[in-house]
């Protein structure tokens, strides 16, 4: 295997190679980094171009759009509460307040070496155990994914500041948008009011970036704030990466559990890294001994939101590398980038195409390096972007947020969608509803009908097995706790409150 | 005065927002004003139509594939765009176009200018998609271009492990265990329909449940949530030969060349036999003339050029034409199968 894996770095350290996946890296931190484009679009735009290349190179490029992609949405996350991609929506939560406080470089800092740890703790898992994790994910059937997906929403009690009511609302508003257009399995249209554009539902992209970006741009448009001012952000203090040692090394165990369920979220084709950093988050949050100061603008919501993300790449490589099965689309495309050289992974992937393999994994070790590299150069540039007046940065933005939700898709219907998405987002800030919810429910809600009804099909229109297979029965259980957890806690506040 | 200018950019934005809306929606607003002054459009495409006579194609042309990229569908459209590009001297872009079962990217072609810039790309989910009430349009409203591909790997698949090895132990075990055997499907797909029709041609019943698109459908036979997964063999070939599937059977006319060992359904006494086809197709009304031009460049592409050939049996694919007449009535004859084999299931 270093053998193996020696051969993939010789292969990768050509001028060639190392161009593409330098060009990958900063061309996907660019998608990232912009609201609404992502690096599925990233990768979407540059498959075609891999194909006349030989596979090796190919991959290089596209393992460098992949990671700059994910890693991208950071910067605006943090500077602007606007999450780039999908993958960094819990960045804001901490990220932001934190550059608020003038910790921006700190922030920064924090989200840099955590996503460079966390890809790199999921690369590893990647390259030594891919096939035992892979056959654990396939032990994930309709029925699992489903107790999962419950798991999942319980969780959105954490991420509902104040009242659990309003966020529990946010949700089910969330999961109700997600079930318009076509049903799953059957494809019967609902909730399309005969209007044929509704048919394919709105898409995650839209949705997203209405809410959280558009829906704040609008926000903070109407507060009379002096244009020409740059805006009310104290000048970021840095020096080296803004943090301590003893600050880095207490998030030991948060960079761990955060990392691993990156990983562990990644792998299951369908649900990946959109959803682990929120989930992520939450059960960093639930687990803390001082949950009230998340969302305030703590070290530990910055990391474990970085580190998730970035550890689900190499969980979502891992069904594609051991089984050739895509766990989104980027792998799902990714797929098709081999597909078109006559590569079909498979079981026999590792031992018929060694060569290209491990140049994969030199190639997303490479890149994870690289973009560690070209965010600690960037990092004084990006403070900048603070200084740049909001009358003049937020119109771009929404311009470009525009064109990333037509992008997608080619959809002028799209830009609707996140107009009507937008309104929305801003309604949800004035009436003090938590977003992140909502989005979740967007995500999960689908998830959660599709497996619910396939897993009725395989057992037949009987609902027990749902409860009683091994895996969806811990899940259940988690979920069950963690819902009287919170309730008990909740009213013990309340009680020591009432007390005094 | 202050907040003033913070508003006057506010509707710059927004300005340039609707600039950009109103550029991309140009086809788009021209194909609604299309429909309710066809006339109008009509005369002045038969003028396009003289002016194009012989400069077809002098721009770029937009490939509509709705499916997503990296599928078998974009896979096989993009293998052939990259040499049709050769042929017509001008840049095929595909985009894909996702969404209700396909009818997003075809609602989008029907609708579109015939001018020949713009080309769907799509298989037999059209045709299905019909049967089920997903679109009211059939596949030969448009005007068909041509077939460039036939797929023949249709298969059945069952684990290395299984009991089955042939169509026949899967049938009798369906036989004693009525509504029993788990086979995957993505409900309404191409596998759906051979499916019923492999019901009624043996007279049993399936435990048919939705697994997703082809990749889901492996894992659930992988992880052994489902008996029997119905599948193109190419994207399984490594798992037949790490012996981890074994195939039951293809429903193609003749053994396939790639795979001689795996039987034909009708070989084993099972009449079922399906290919899933590939077709072009430009919006209606296009001109005759146009899509001539770009069924012949198809043509060249697909009985000449042995690269393409090559690249495309690789897939385990056949590289088959027809042109414009042919392929419609070949659809034709398809969809009225498809549609005896649904209406049976119904009863």
């Amino acid at each position: 295997m270093a053998a193996d894996l020696i051969a993939g770095f010789s292969s990768m350290f050509t001028p060639y190679n190392m161009l593409l996946i330098v060009t990958g890296v900063a061309m996907g931190l660019v998608f990232g980094s912009i609201p609404g484009l992502t690096a599925t679009m990233a990768v979407a735009i540059c498959l075609p171009i891999t194909f006349t290349m030989d596979p090796g190179s190919g991959m290089a490029l596209l393992m460098g759009l992949y990671i700059g992609g994910v890693s991208g949405g950071l910067i605006p996350a943090i500077l602007l509460k606007l999450p780039g991609t999908p993958s960094s929506i819990s960045s804001t939560f901490d990220g932001y307040p934190m550059a608020q406080k003038g910790e921006a470089g700190k922030a920064f800092g924090l989200a840099f070496v955590f996503s460079f740890l966390g890809g790199i703790l999921s690369i590893t898992a990647l390259i030594l155990i891919s096939p035992p994790l892979a056959e654990f994910a396939l032990r994930f059937g309709p029925i699992e994914y489903f107790a999962i997906t419950m798991f999942a929403l319980t969780l959105i009690s954490s991420l509902s500041e104040g009242s659990i009511v309003k966020g529990m609302l946010s949700a089910l508003l969330g999961i109700s948008l997600a079930m318009v257009g076509s049903a799953p399995i059957d494809s019967f249209p609902r909730f399309t009011f005969g209007m044929g554009q509704l048919d394919a539902g709105f898409n995650l992209l839209p949705a997203l970036i209405g809410l959280f970006a558009v829906g704040e741009i609008l926000n903070i448009s109407e507060r009379k704030i002096s244009p020409l001012t740059k805006g009310n952000t104290p000048p970021p203090k840095m020096k080296g990466f803004g943090f301590s040692l003893s600050e880095f090394f207490s998030q030991g165990w948060n960079y761990l559990r955060s990392s691993l369920m990156g990983v562990g979220i990644g792998i299951l084709p369908g649900i990946g890294g959109g959803t682990a950093n929120i989930i992520a988050y939450a059960t960093a949050k639930n687990q803390s001994r001082y949950p009230e100061k998340f969302g305030t603008g703590i070290p530990d919501g910055v990391v474990a939101s970085e580190s998730s993300n970035n550890a689900a790449i190499g969980g979502a490589l891992v069904p594609l590398m051991a089984l050739g099965i895509p766990g989104d689309t980027v792998t799902a495309m990714l797929l098709g980038g081999l597909v078109i050289h006559g590569i079909q992974p498979g079981p026999l992937f590792f031992t018929n195409d060694t060569d290209i393999v491990y140049g994969i994994f030199a190639a997303l070790i490479i890149a994870n390096i690289a973009m560690f590299l070209f965010l600690s150069m960037g990092i004084r540039l990006f403070v900048k972007i603070l200084s740049i007046p909001k009358h003049i940065l937020l119109p771009i933005i929404l311009v470009l947020c525009a064109v990333g939700a037509f992008a997608e898709n080619n959809r002028l219907f799209d830009i609707w969608a996140l107009l009507f998405f937008g309104i929305l987002g801003y309604l949800f800030l004035k009436g003090k509803f938590p977003i992140a919810p909502a989005i979740l429910g967007f995500i999960l809600g689908p998830i959660a009908e599709e497996n619910l009804r396939r897993g009725l099909q395989l057992t037949q229109e009987n609902f027990w097995p749902f409860l009683t297979e091994p895996i969806a029965a811990v899940f259940w259980i988690i979920a069950l706790l963690s819902v009287v957890l919170k309730g008990w806690k909740n009213y013990h506040q309340k009680k020591s409150l009432g007390g005094t | 005065m202050k907040v003033n200018k913070w508003r006057f950019f506010m509707v710059l934005a927004v300005a340039g927002m609707i600039a950009f809306m109103a550029g991309c929606g140009g086809d788009t607003a021209e194909d609604t004003g299309g429909s309710s002054a066809e006339s109008e459009d009509n005369s002045t495409d038969s003028e396009d139509a003289e002016a194009n006579d012989s400069s077809y194609p002098e721009e770029s042309i937009e490939v509509v594939v709705p499916a997503g990229a990296g599928g078998d569908t974009d896979r096989n459209t993009r293998t052939l765009t990259q040499h049709l590009e050769g042929e017509l001297g001008v840049d095929l872009v595909v985009q894909n176009v996702e969404g209700s079962g396909g009818s997003t990217g075809s609602s989008e072609i029907l609708n579109a200018d015939p001018d020949g810039y713009r080309v769907l790309a799509y298989h037999d989910g059209a045709l299905i998609n019909k049967l089920l009430g997903l679109t009211d349009y059939e596949v030969n409203d448009f005007e068909v271009a041509g077939i460039s591909v036939l797929d023949q790997g249709n298969s059945f698949l069952v684990s290395g492990e299984s009991e089955f090895n042939s169509l026949e132990d899967m049938v009798k075990y369906a036989e004693e265990n009525p509504g029993e055997l788990a086979v995957a499907t993505e409900t309404g797909s191409f596998t759906h329909l051979q499916l019923l029709a492999l019901q009624e041609e043996a007279g049993v019943e399936f435990n048919i449940v939705d697994a997703g698109g082809a990749s889901d459908k492996i894992t659930a036979l992988l992880g052994g949530q489902v008996d029997v997964v119905p599948t193109q063999i190419g994207l399984v070939g490594e798992y037949i030969e790490s012996g981890e599937m074994k195939s039951l059977g293809v429903m193609a006319e003749e053994r396939l060349e790639q795979f001689p060992e795996v039987p034909t359904f009708t070989e084993q006494g099972y009449d079922v036999q399906f290919d899933k086809i590939f077709f072009w197709a430009f919006p209606p009304e296009t001109p005759e003339n146009i899509v001539n031009t770009f069924s012949e460049a198809m043509e060249t592409v697909v009985t000449e050029n042995e690269e393409y050939r090559e690249e495309i049996n690789g897939h385990v694919v056949s590289p088959e034409y027809m042109g414009p007449e042919e392929a419609s009535e070949f659809i034709a004859e398809t969809q009225k199968r498809y549609q005896e084999i649904y209406e049976n299931s119904e009863q």
